[in-house]
């Protein structure tokens, strides 16, 4: 065995605490959520007619928002942290790479806006290929290949012999007929 | 008994072949994608949902029963032979079955858990049976008011005692109860919080939340971390054939039989599932051995007795759910928002309106299980290969799925975006320690628990105290009450076991280092 640490099974075994300011801003909007939440039962149109109304049960919502919300943010300043869930492929002493998320989420998004120009298999194999290689695939047309195979089969079996909509795009548009 | 006419024409319409193939699919899809580490049992239902979409209401069922069972148990294969800590129901399974695999007992390990898994599932089964129909006849006579106390209770166990901060928990139940008031109010037709969007007026689908908080939150956190360097995993060495010696056989079968008996009642309150019942089966085992220093170096007890109450628990989980429309674990809540996709709604009225679907599932329920033991122990090596698949591919295959299954939700890109804010709102709770359950569940009941409450307000004209002079609403809070501080007591004994587990673990460590 090495001598890194090696993490054990067991919720203690966390490492690093997780970032306090981060903490106190994500409590923070769960407050502010709980406002807003209150503040938007007021835009609810109550008919008349109705005894307990539409805007009796956001209220409640709001206030266990706002007040939890509120309890987490004192637990926080008083230096009760969170404990970061712990996951197979997690390593928790690594920093957060945060080039790599952007990354992930900028493929998410680039996937739906081509999904109307270039029809779903392609879109979702770019998305594929795109989010193994930023994950550090070795190679990048194997990652993009093994997306085309995957999306590819999906489509078919999916689109054309279930029935689901996906839309086949421009470059495919060939296959729908042979099925 | 025409239950037991009921359960046999179940099993004619569920062993039909056409419905094994569909069975044996679920249980091969779940087992598969359940065994593939950072994938729990509700991000597998909650991934594979789509796919039965295309199915009629039966075969969906039967599937979505193959699939649920699956994914139960590919969990505990991962946390035997994979030596990084993963999802909490199977962290106790993780704790010997890692040492018994690192011993070179992997196979033994793992048929200790899937005939543990059978028998378990098998009996918990039969009590589901029995149980369930006696429970839906009793749950016809409650009025709202008994609900809204139900739902009470499910809200602060699953919310405030699961779960490491009670806070961060009801944070996260305030979220979700926030994310289920989107959309127009059925009772009045008003809109609520769609800030005029078209795509909110009809709500947000569960689907979407869940698929984005399980698979897109878990892509995200652990891209943002990946564990470098090879994959830390265990050989099995000879193979299945040599599975138990008679002495193993002789240490299991009390375990396997005792997890049941902690496992099934602990599912079939709401007291959060299989978490807490495998807790307390290795608690119990511990305490009942006579080998006592074998805890903590692989005693294949503390794998057969868990793995059992894992899955007994499991089973229990589906009986509020069946009888009272009541999911009690994230898992159940995503169960429950596919049968009201496929048309059914769980309830008490469920048995007398819908006989024929919920006794093909019972009956589909016992075939998955067997199906589930014939595939596990011949396919061992293929699930060891699952666990092989290079990271990279392996995430983006789940974000693609994910997807996938928004995409197929409506066809509308609307939806990808939806799952994308979702997801990274996953993230963000992982990151700081909110519980993902109380979310899913607050979703699936909020709106329940908001038409109930009208309901009951509308009956008593308006006198809150309704709530409370129901009998049956007065001793569910009693109830409650006791469940709290129990549950209090209960999780502080928890964390100093896991505590003083730690220690002891990292002491050996040093030792055999």
């Amino acid at each position: 065995m090495t001598s890194a640490p090696t993490p054990r099974p067991g919720r203690t075994a966390s490492g690093p605490r997780p970032s306090r300011i981060g903490e106190i801003v994500f409590a923070s909007m769960c407050i502010s959520l709980g406002l807003f939440a209150f503040i938007g039962t007021f835009g609810i149109r109550v008919p008349e007619t109705n005894r307990v109304g539409p805007t009796v049960f956001p209220m409640l919502v709001a206030v266990l928002l706002f007040a939890s919300g509120v309890a987490v943010l004192i637990a926080v300043l008083m230096g009760r942290l969170g404990q970061q869930e712990q996951s197979e492929d997690v390593d928790l002493h690594h920093r957060t790479d945060w080039l790599t998320l952007a990354k992930l989420v900028g493929l998410v998004v680039a996937h739906l806006f081509l999904i109307p120009i270039i029809g779903w298999a392609l879109a979702a194999a770019i998305l594929f290929g795109g989010a193994a290689w930023t994950l550090g695939a070795k190679r990048w047309w194997m990652a993009l290949t093994v997306g085309l195979a995957l999306c590819l089969t999906l489509q078919i079996l999916f689109g054309e012999l279930l029935g689901l909509s996906l839309p086949l795009g421009p470059a495919l548009g060939w296959i729908a007929p042979l099925f | 008994m025409d239950n037991i006419a009921l359960l046999l024409e179940g099993f004619a319409t569920a062993l039909r072949p056409e419905y094994l193939v569909f069975a044996f699919l679920g249980v091969l899809v779940g087992t598969a994608v359940g065994v593939l580490p950072g994938i729990g049992p509700a991000m597998t239902v909650a991934l594979l949902l789509p796919l039965t979409y295309t199915l009629e209401p039966a075969a969906a069922l039967i599937t979505f029963a193959g699939i649920y069972y699956g994914g139960m148990y590919g969990g505990s294969t991962t946390s035997i032979l994979l030596n990084t800590p993963g999802e909490s129901a199977s962290i106790v399974t993780a704790i010997e079955g890692n040492k018994m695999a690192r011993l070179g007992r992997g196979s033994a390990a793992l048929a200790t858990a899937a005939l543990g898994s059978f028998v378990a599932g098998s009996i918990a089964t039969v009590g589901l049976t029995l149980l369930a129909p006696l429970l839906a006849s009793l749950a016809v006579k409650l009025g709202p008011a008994d609900y809204v106390a139900l739902i009470v209770i499910a809200f602060v166990t699953v919310g405030a005692l699961l779960g490491s901060s009670v806070w961060r928990g009801m944070t996260s139940l305030g979220l979700g109860l926030f994310i289920g008031l989107i959309g127009t109010d059925v009772l009045s037709g008003q809109q609520r919080y769609t800030l005029g969007l078209p795509s909110f007026a009809d709500g947000i689908d569960v689907v979407l939340v869940a698929v984005g908080l399980f698979a897109v939150g878990e892509a995200l956190y652990v891209a943002a971390r990946m564990r470098s360097g090879p994959i830390d995993l265990i050989p099995i060495t000879g193979g299945w054939r040599t599975w138990m010696t008679k002495d193993d056989w002789k240490r299991s079968w009390r375990p396997w039989l005792r997890g049941t008996a902690i496992g099934f009642p602990i599912g079939t309150i709401p007291a959060g599932g299989a978490d807490v019942a495998t807790f307390l089966s290795y608690a119990a085992e511990k305490k009942l051995s006579k080998k006592k220093g074998e805890f903590g170096r692989g005693a294949i007890e503390g794998v057969a007795g868990p793995e059992s109450a894992n899955n007994a628990a499991a089973a229990g989980v589906l009986v509020p759910l069946l009888t009272l429309g009541l999911p009690t674990t994230a898992t159940a809540a995503i169960i429950l928002s596919a049968f009201q996709s496929y048309g059914i709604q769980p309830g008490p009225q469920l048995f007398t309106n819908q006989p024929g679907l919920v006794w093909t599932l019972i009956a589909s329920l016992y075939i998955g299980n067997v199906i589930l033991l014939v595939l596990n122990l011949p396919l061992v090596g293929i699930w060891v290969k699952l666990l092989q698949i290079p990271r990279p591919y392996l995430y983006a295959g789940i974000l693609t799925f994910a997807a996938f299954g928004a995409f197929a939700v409506n066809f509308s890109i609307v939806d990808i975006a939806i799952l994308l804010v979702i997801g990274v709102l996953g993230y963000f709770m992982r990151r700081y320690g909110y519980p993902i359950a109380p979310l899913v569940v607050g979703l699936i009941l909020g709106p329940m628990a908001e038409a109930q409450i009208r309901r009951a307000l509308q009956l008593s004209q308006g006198d809150l105290t309704t709530f409370v002079t129901h009998p049956f609403a007065a001793t569910a809070y009693l109830i409650l009450g006791v469940f709290v501080v129990g549950g209090l007591w209960l999780r502080r004994r928890q964390r100093l076991f896991e505590d003083t587990m730690t220690a002891e673990l990292a002491v050996q460590d040093a030792v055999t280092k």
